[in-house]
């Protein structure tokens, strides 16, 4: 910064852009602080009036609440199982899938690669019925399989290790086959150590994801106790209109955007890159 | 026995052909180069040989046994390539170890073998290490120590030395040419660079195209190339070919008439050879030099001093330059009129087709 | 003796006429064997549902009762005469035609002023990203409790100013406005952080070069950084489109598609018709033009995107 001035004369235009800037990030803030503030404010006094960034006065009430209600620990622990699920088994089903479309020349692969990202263009929205109806004849709605196997389908992250397998140097495999691997000792003794960074994007990505998807949990998860926190704090909503539970609600935002915050706040840049990468370089 | 047999081996991708039936007899503890320009068919060549490329015609053959349906790992040999390909997140020790692990090698005899390799190449204080802390030059020690551990038949070099700079790359050479000797082991050896090929080569194979041109000590082919693009592509600056026509021939050589003006008698078996025909004369620069009186004459267009010896290039005509070679430092400058002289003797002759004559031998003579 | 022979000059020929044509190679075995893992779920929870809604929306389906019989194309006819269908389309288009050059301006422009890679610039980035990582629920709550006119930190902030506070959400005009500002607010961070990979793609001694010859700020960004991210605008564009068409949670939590309708989406339209009135056949219709409608924009996307490879 100092040094940045010291060679040429602060430049108007460049201030008043920051100035601007840092007025902007401020104001987009504002929403996700204000409910923070509301979160650790009495409900009697949010009663009175909402106004005020500052917790004052200062209460840990609305929190310990949270914990006294079963059903929103509940529907938290079930988004964590969910999204461990979900994410765990992604990152196996995608490794081993994105490596085979990237590497290993067998015959009809180019077909498969077509017919995989064909996939990439059917939204969630269009299969979420016919999904219903599948689990329904299953009786498997309201269970955690039925929550995380369609999310599985989705190609993204096969397709997010391709790219990945496609970049590692093709000679590191080759110095692999002479050196007697098999494909099996290939892909888990070299490929996957190799792939830590981009195996770490697509789980965060894929925990993101499983955290905050809403309608298909809305969907499958009919009864109160299989909710997600997503869906459950959604169901709060309604009930809590009135500003008598108003600190806990805004408690409970809190709390259920906790996780994917802290996610964010030590990943991000995995997040970024991930982004890059998945746009095509 | 012969360590390394390759018959009619042949090279498709779909339809287009790249390698055209090469026979080739390595025998063992031969250095054999690779040498031509890119596209010439000779990494896959030696690809084929390592088993990473599928041979789609013909034999090759390792010790007795034909190799075309082992897999790569189990045909003893090993590979160096351009770009190290180190295990990037393998330490050295770990990087040179995981080809026996693979084939469950007793711990202690790893870690003998390893050390061995690590004293022969001089990397001991690298074994704890991972390539990206590594420079260049260390990682290709690395590499070939992991190809040492393994004890292979055959040692397959994929230009090697290519990634390095100048002054590292003349260590190295220096360094296999050691390692040859001290391992007592076949090595093949691709490269670009003839440099590389005339200094490490027991035996040089020029390709082009798919094809075998000429093989041979690489004093040989330097001295004889059996064509046109052999006697262009070794050596540098490269020959000098000047245009000719046959006038005559007799049992001492051949008469011509340079295009660039001048009469030449060069001591060639020209019995293929009927006056009139075209022919080329090719001339090395370190066998032209100027003189006060020569064969031919033309303006000095550009010298290159480089230290030890000066190179001159002069213009005969329109589209002729002719290179020759000074001694130290020239005291001849740009722009200036220059007569060259040479000998018949020391130069090449190639026919219409591009192939050489023979040089008379005194067999031929008599018979 | 003879069967060792024989073998051998099998093995011989066909490596020699038509290399590995006959038998199944290695390759193709793991190739299969790795894959088949994710080919399979794929093929059961996507391939096949995809087949399976087109089927429902050729009967009349109850969501507990099951198949009530085929209908033909029924319900399409029956979809293209729903007033409620053609509202609910309009008003995705609508949304969709609000957010997305919103989003892709503010997007452009926040990349363009952090586009140098200072420490500072990271930070705002990561601020205006850090809204897109909250789920649509807890953004919904925000917004619906910013823009309440009793409660509202909005009408709060404008109250002082002396400005009366709106009933956004209540409001028939200001309705879809609200979901736009929500979901801008929502959804910034992703075309942000493609604009600014895009950014960085742009070689410097370009910009060195232009100095050299004298360009303002402006020619720089209009021969320079305009043409070399058109590329990046196409797919963003096209990624929010697909992104913004499929809107559900925010009208469904904040406005219920309210007031009278007028911010109904199209997946909302689809899951109400399934999932409160039970009609699955009738809702798979609306999934399929869904589907349709996302299939020719995710299919120009893929045709950007890999025009340049």
């Amino acid at each position: 910064m100092s040094n940045e001035s010291t060679n040429r004369r602060p430049d108007t235009g460049r201030i008043v852009t920051l100035v601007v800037l840092t007025v902007a990030a401020f104001l987009w803030l504002v929403p996700m602080l204000w409910v923070l503030a509301m979160s650790l404010k009495p409900n009697e006094v949010l009663m009175h009036t909402t106004a005020g960034l500052l917790p004052v006065p200062f209460t840990l009430d609305n929190f310990i609440q949270i914990f006294d209600t079963a059903k929103v620990t509940r529907w938290f622990l079930n988004s964590v199982g969910v999204a461990v699920l979900m994410t765990s088994i992604t990152l196996v089903l995608s490794s081993l899938g994105g490596y085979a479309l990237a590497r290993i020349p067998f015959r009809g692969a180019r077909f498969m690669l077509i017919f995989i990202i064909a996939g990439l263009t059917v939204p969630e929205q269009a299969v979420f019925i016919p999904l219903d109806t599948m689990f329904a004849s299953w009786h498997m709605n309201n269970t955690i399989i039925a929550l995380v196997t369609p999310r599985l389908a989705v190609p993204f992250g096969v397709f997010l290790m391709m790219q990945f397998f496609k970049a590692v140097p093709k000679e590191l495999e080759e110095a692999a086959i002479l050196d007697n691997a098999s494909r099996l000792t290939i892909f888990f003794k070299v490929m996957l150590p190799l792939a830590r960074p981009a195996l770490t994007t697509l789980g965060i990505f894929t925990f993101l994801y499983s955290w905050n998807d809403y309608l298909w949990p809305l969907v499958s998860a009919t009864q109160e106790n299989h909710y997600t926190i997503t869906t459950g704090l959604a169901s709060l909503q309604g009930n809590f209109a009135q500003s008598e539970g108003l600190g806990f609600l805004m408690a409970t935002a809190v709390f259920a955007s906790a996780p994917v915050l802290i996610v964010y706040l030590i990943f991000q840049r995995y997040i970024v890159r991930g982004i890059a990468m998945s746009s095509g370089k | 026995m012969t360590d390394l047999t390759l018959r009619r081996v042949i090279k498709r991708y779909g339809d287009e052909q790249v390698v055209h039936g090469i026979d080739l007899d390595i025998r063992e503890r031969e250095f054999v180069v690779f040498v031509g320009p890119s596209g010439c068919g000779k990494s896959t060549l030696l690809r084929m040989i390592a088993g990473l490329e599928p041979i789609s015609g013909g034999d090759v053959h390792i010790g007795d046994t034909r190799v075309n349906d082992v897999p790569a790992g189990k045909r003893g040999v090993a590979m160096v390539f351009q770009n190290y390909a180190l295990y990037p997140h393998m330490t050295v020790r770990e990087n040179m170890s995981f080809g026996l692990r693979n084939v469950n090698t007793p711990k202690t005899e790893i870690r003998q073998r390893v050390d061995e390799a690590a004293a022969i190449l001089r990397i001991e204080p690298l074994l704890e290490r991972r390539p990206k802390d590594m420079s260049g030059g260390q990682r290709q020690r690395v590499a070939i120590g992991r190809a040492i551990v393994r004890k292979p038949k055959v040692f397959l070099f994929d230009e090697p030395l290519s990634n390095l700079d100048a002054k590292l790359r003349v260590q190295m050479r220096i360094e296999l040419a050691r390692l040859h000797r001290q391992l007592k082991a076949t090595m093949i050896y691709v490269t670009h660079d003839q440099v590389e090929a005339m200094t490490l080569a027991d035996r040089m194979v020029v390709l082009r195209d798919g094809r075998i041109e000429q093989s041979g000590p690489p004093a040989d082919l330097y001295e004889s190339p059996c064509n046109l693009f052999v006697a262009g592509f070794l050596g540098s600056p490269s020959m000098n070919f000047l245009p000719a026509t046959v006038t005559d021939h007799d049992a001492d050589g051949v008469w011509v008439d340079l295009a660039a003006g001048g009469r030449l008698h060069v001591p060639r078996d020209g019995s293929g050879l009927s006056p009139g025909e075209t022919v080329t004369v090719g001339l090395r620069p370190e066998h032209v030099r100027p003189a006060d009186e020569g064969t031919l004459a033309g303006s000095l267009e550009v010298v290159e001093h480089l230290g030890d010896q000066t190179l001159l290039h002069i213009r005969l005509g329109e589209d002729s330059v002719v290179i020759a070679r000074d001694e130290g430092r020239s005291a001849h400058t740009a722009g200036e009129n220059i007569q060259l002289a040479f000998s018949g003797s020391t130069c090449h002759l190639f026919d219409g087709d591009g192939n050489a004559c023979p040089i008379l031998s005194r067999d031929a003579a008599i018979t | 003796m003879a069967i060792d022979k024989s073998s051998n000059r099998s093995a011989h020929a066909t490596a020699e006429t038509t290399p590995r044509r006959q038998r199944i190679s290695p390759d193709t075995v793991s190739g299969y064997a790795f894959l088949a893992p994710f080919l399979i779920v794929y093929a059961v929870f996507l391939i096949y549902p995809l087949f399976r809604g087109f089927y429902l929306s050729l009967h009349q389906w109850d969501l507990l009762a099951g198949p009530l019989g085929w209908v033909g194309l029924q319900n399409y006819s029956d979809m293209l005469s729903d007033p409620a269908f053609w509202n609910a389309l309009t008003n995705t288009f609508y949304f969709v035609v609000l957010t997305v050059p919103i989003t892709t301006a503010l997007a452009l422009a926040l990349a363009l002023a952090l586009s140098r890679p200072t420490r500072t610039n990271a930070v705002f980035r990561a601020i205006f990203f850090s809204s897109s990582i909250v789920s649509v629920t807890v953004v919904t709550l925000i917004w619906q409790m910013v823009l309440s006119p009793s409660q509202g930190i909005l009408a709060q902030a404008l109250g002082t100013v002396g400005i009366p506070p709106l009933d956004w959400l209540n409001d028939q005009h200001l309705a879809m406005l609200a979901l736009v500002i929500a979901t801008v607010w929502w959804s910034l961070g992703l075309p942000l952080m493609l604009f600014t990979a895009g950014l960085q793609q742009i070689p410097g001694d370009l910009y060195e070069a232009a100095k050299l010859d004298n360009a303002s700020r402006w020619t720089t960004f209009r021969y320079i950084t305009w043409p070399a991210l058109h590329r990046t605008t196409v797919l963003v564009v096209l990624i929010e489109i697909i992104l913004h068409f499929q809107v559900f949670g925010q009208p469904f939590l904040m406005t219920k598609g309210g007031p009278a309708g007028s911010t109904r989406s199209l997946v909302q339209y689809i899951y109400e018709n399934g999932f409160r009135d039970w009609h699955l056949g009738y809702a798979s219709t609306g999934a399929m033009v869904l589907f349709v409608v996302m299939l020719v924009a995710s299919l120009t996307q893929l045709y950007f995107s890999r025009k340049e490879d």
